[in-house]
């Protein structure tokens, strides 16, 4: 490993790190698009900021693109209010519009202006290492890597600052106001801090990436726990992950930074979605799964509580009569053998005792949906346990 | 070239009439399937779809190796599908809200497709240059088939807009009693969406993945304001959206160095704030004229109910005031009086007021609205 690529490596982390935390309040709140929005509508800001300065790595860049972020947010707050269209509706009507502008401003500039939309949209990490801060004559590092640095030094002090008003507006916002916190000063500040974000880690990392690494982090977290403090810190460890994974595989396949940081974001996305323990696709259809065959079973043995006669337990009778399938039939009536609830003479069903205790439970259960009459039911079954 | 040159060209010139009626016809298909997606609330989705589409044009093009824009936008199609499929799946099977859904699809379909397009563009293969035109789009690529090809899809689009249109309208406006009465929504979801992918897949040539959604939903939020009716919205969305793609064309076509996509963006944008502004029902400045209007009957009834109550204290109602009292009260002012005479409810005799007859009954009866004095 040579220093540019440690260096690429840790601005890469750095950005992951800057984009996860704001990014996680952002999908907690449901407001992950507006970070795409704010991505997109950054452009006529740099494209502006450039025109003054003819210097792509100016300040002044930073603060006019963070400016366009937030005029973005209260645009589209503004149309929301006016009840004419929904949000979703208003963020994709303000952001198009904004990024027309810059291309357009871009497009009729193009001789003398040295912006790509490209590079915008997709940046060049390679690059990075190559523009570096030089200090009264000494080479103090990337400026990559000091800008972000920065942004990150600043959204960690306001972190650590304002994690619990933070936490309190975003679950409840009526708590918040109650307890004397403004949300619209949270709201606007974590936008700020949303907006500085993307434009710091746009040109090293593209905006669709910037957005990737906000989003995908903290949705995987999101998957894995319900506790602030984890989530936070799983997405950061997410971010890092791919970060640096992600340039090794691009590194590999001379493609990309960006294109394989998110790609390696969206494999390790797959793998939570698909394998997360509670939440996760396979224990939700397990679960799902198993809920529909307690159910079955509790009709199955409620049927048999209401009928004495003989010819209505017949276990051919059953099959058409509560209109079960063969094999499904045949699940029920081993899971209830199997639990001791039944047992069946001649092909004639009949309740056991426990069976008998069990569906009365079941029924009182059902009648006055007191959760006491279950308790001792939830360790045999999976339904109840809510 | 300016825009009545254009104008005259566009009859003559083939390329120029090719790129106004591909971009017309977009804006037709795009404005009709985009009302469903605004009323739905699923405004973003066809912003997600158009990034989600980049892998396919990728991989559609690493397997077969060529530029064939039938088969690029068939893998286009197939990766805009699995990705609006995969948002369905995330927002049903877990917790995430939809806005995450969408985020997350979006930039990690993008990504990964960045990452097949950087790729492709290191393989020796001299035949890839070009395939970043579906990044931004270029109207000037379309060519007669595109445009034929957009003409079979906006025709088949309607024809199953008119075969379904019950389905499709219940389902949007009440999807739990569409359910009762046995439809399957699910097939019926499952048919507007997928049309709503094709038709961005078709856009992407020509206004390209960033901006496609605005294609989608600007002239559906437009027409959203001239109207209550899903078949008017429809039809308004699709003359919306194909004027915008007519102008659009033909402003850059005007100029040097415009892109086509941005300015067809721009002109939808143009109206929809037209829309947001003129509309007569519920546009902002017709809303504020209506407040304006309704405060100042406000005020003359304010004026006109302190009157009554000082002319109820005497026996002929039509005895004359100094104007001077008035002064002190709110909603006077010289305005409010001359409408009142105007009206016929005051007589002004010099500097004395009296109620006329009418002004009193009108004021006795003011809160029973058993008068037409709003009018």
């Amino acid at each position: 490993m040579n220093s540019a690529q440690i260096e690429i490596q840790l601005i890469a982390s750095l950005v992951a790190v800057a984009c996860a935390i704001p990014g996680t309040f952002l999908v907690l709140r449901k407001m992950a698009m507006i970070s795409d929005a704010i991505s997109h509508s950054i452009l006529p800001g740099i494209v502006v900021g450039f025109f003054i300065t003819h210097d792509l790595n100016s300040p002044l860049l930073i603060v006019l693109a963070a400016l366009t972020g937030i005029i973005t947010v209260v645009l589209v707050e503004y149309i929301q209010k006016t009840g004419l269209v929904k949000e979703d509706t208003a963020i994709g009507l303000v952001f198009p519009a904004l990024f027309s502008i810059g291309v357009i401003m871009i497009a009729k500039n193009a001789n003398d202006v040295h912006l790509d939309v490209d590079a915008v949209l997709l940046g060049e990490l390679a690059f990075a290492p190559f523009d570096r801060l030089i200090i009264a004559g000494t080479d103090v590092g990337p400026k990559a890597l000091w800008i972000i640095g920065m942004i990150l030094i600043i959204t960690l002090t306001l972190l650590i600052a304002f994690f619990k008003e933070l936490k309190v507006s975003t679950f409840d916002k009526g708590l918040a106001t109650s307890l004397g916190f403004s949300p619209a000063i949270i709201h606007y500040g974590l936008m700020s801090v949303s907006s500085v974000t993307t434009v710091g880690a746009f040109d090293a990392v593209g905006a669709i990436l910037v957005v990737a690494l906000m989003i995908a982090p903290a949705a995987a977290a999101y998957l894995l726990t319900k506790n602030l403090k984890k989530m936070l810190v799983l997405s950061v460890v997410f971010g890092i992950f791919s970060a640096v994974f992600g340039y090794w595989v691009a590194h590999w396949l001379d493609a990309s930074i960006a294109g394989s940081i998110t790609t390696v974001l969206g494999l390790l996305f797959l793998a939570v979605y698909l394998f997360a323990p509670n939440k996760g696709i396979i224990a939700v259809l397990y679960r799902e799964k198993q809920q529909q065959a307690e159910v079955s079973l509790i009709t199955f043995l409620l049927h048999l509580k209401n009928h004495s006669e003989v010819e209505e337990r017949h276990v051919n009778h059953l099959r058409e009569h509560i209109n079960w399938q063969k094999v499904r039939a045949k699940k029920v009536l081993d899971l209830a053998q199997k639990n001791n609830m039944i047992h069946i003479e001649n092909d004639v069903v009949s309740l056991t005792e426990k069976g008998e205790t069990f569906t009365s439970k079941a029924i009182d259960y059902i009648i006055t949906n007191e959760d006491a009459q279950i308790e001792d039911m939830k360790d045999d079954f999976f339904l109840f346990r809510g | 070239m300016d825009l009545k040159e254009y104008f005259s060209l566009v009859f003559n010139d083939y390329t120029l009439r090719t790129i106004t009626l591909g971009t017309a016809i977009l804006g037709a298909v795009t404005g009709m399937l985009g009302s469903f997606a605004v009323l739905r609330k699923q405004s973003l989705l066809g912003d997600a779809i158009s990034h989600a589409a980049l892998p396919g044009i990728a991989i559609a093009f690493l397997i077969t190796g060529t530029k064939d824009t039938n088969i690029l936008l068939l893998g286009a199609l197939v990766s805009g599908l699995i990705g609006t499929f995969w948002i369905r799946g995330i927002v049903k099977k877990t917790h995430l809200k939809s806005d995450t859904a969408l985020g997350l699809i979006l930039s990690l379909f993008f990504g990964f497709g960045m990452l097949l397009l950087t790729f492709i563009q290191k393989q020796p293969n001299a035949n890839q240059a070009g395939l970043d035109k579906y990044l931004f789009g270029q109207a000037a690529t379309l060519v007669e088939s595109d445009v034929w090809l957009m003409a079979i899809v906006t025709g088949l689009c309607v024809l199953v807009l008119l075969l379904f249109w019950k389905e499709f309208k219940i389902l949007l406006f009440d999807a739990d009693y569409t359910k009762t009465l046995g439809f399957n929504t699910k097939t019926i979801d499952i048919l507007i969406t997928s049309f709503i992918v094709l038709a961005i897949v078709l856009g992407l040539q020509t206004v390209g993945v960033v901006l496609m959604s605005a294609m989608l939903l600007a002239p559906a939020a437009a027409a959203r304001q001239w109207t209550n009716s899903l078949a008017k919205m429809v039809f308004l969305a699709a003359i919306f959206g194909a004027f915008s793609g007519v102008f659009g064309t033909a402003i850059s076509a005007s100029q040097n160095n415009l892109s086509t996509g941005p300015v067809i963006v721009l002109v939808a944008a143009v109206f929809v704030v037209f829309s947001f502004i003129f509309s007569p029902s519920r546009g902002l400045l017709f809303k504020q004229i209506r407040f304006i209007k309704n405060r100042r009957d406000l005020e003359l009834n304010k004026t006109l109910a302190f009157m009554h109550q000082i002319a109820e204290t005497h026996e002929d109602i039509s005895h004359p005031h100094t104007i001077k009292i008035l002064n002190n009260f709110q909603g006077y002012t010289k305005g409010t009086l001359k409408k009142l005479v105007d009206k016929g409810f005051v007589q002004l005799q010099g500097n004395m007021w009296s109620l006329t007859k009418l002004g009193y009954t009108t004021a006795a009866n003011l809160y029973n609205q058993q008068t037409d004095s709003n009018e």
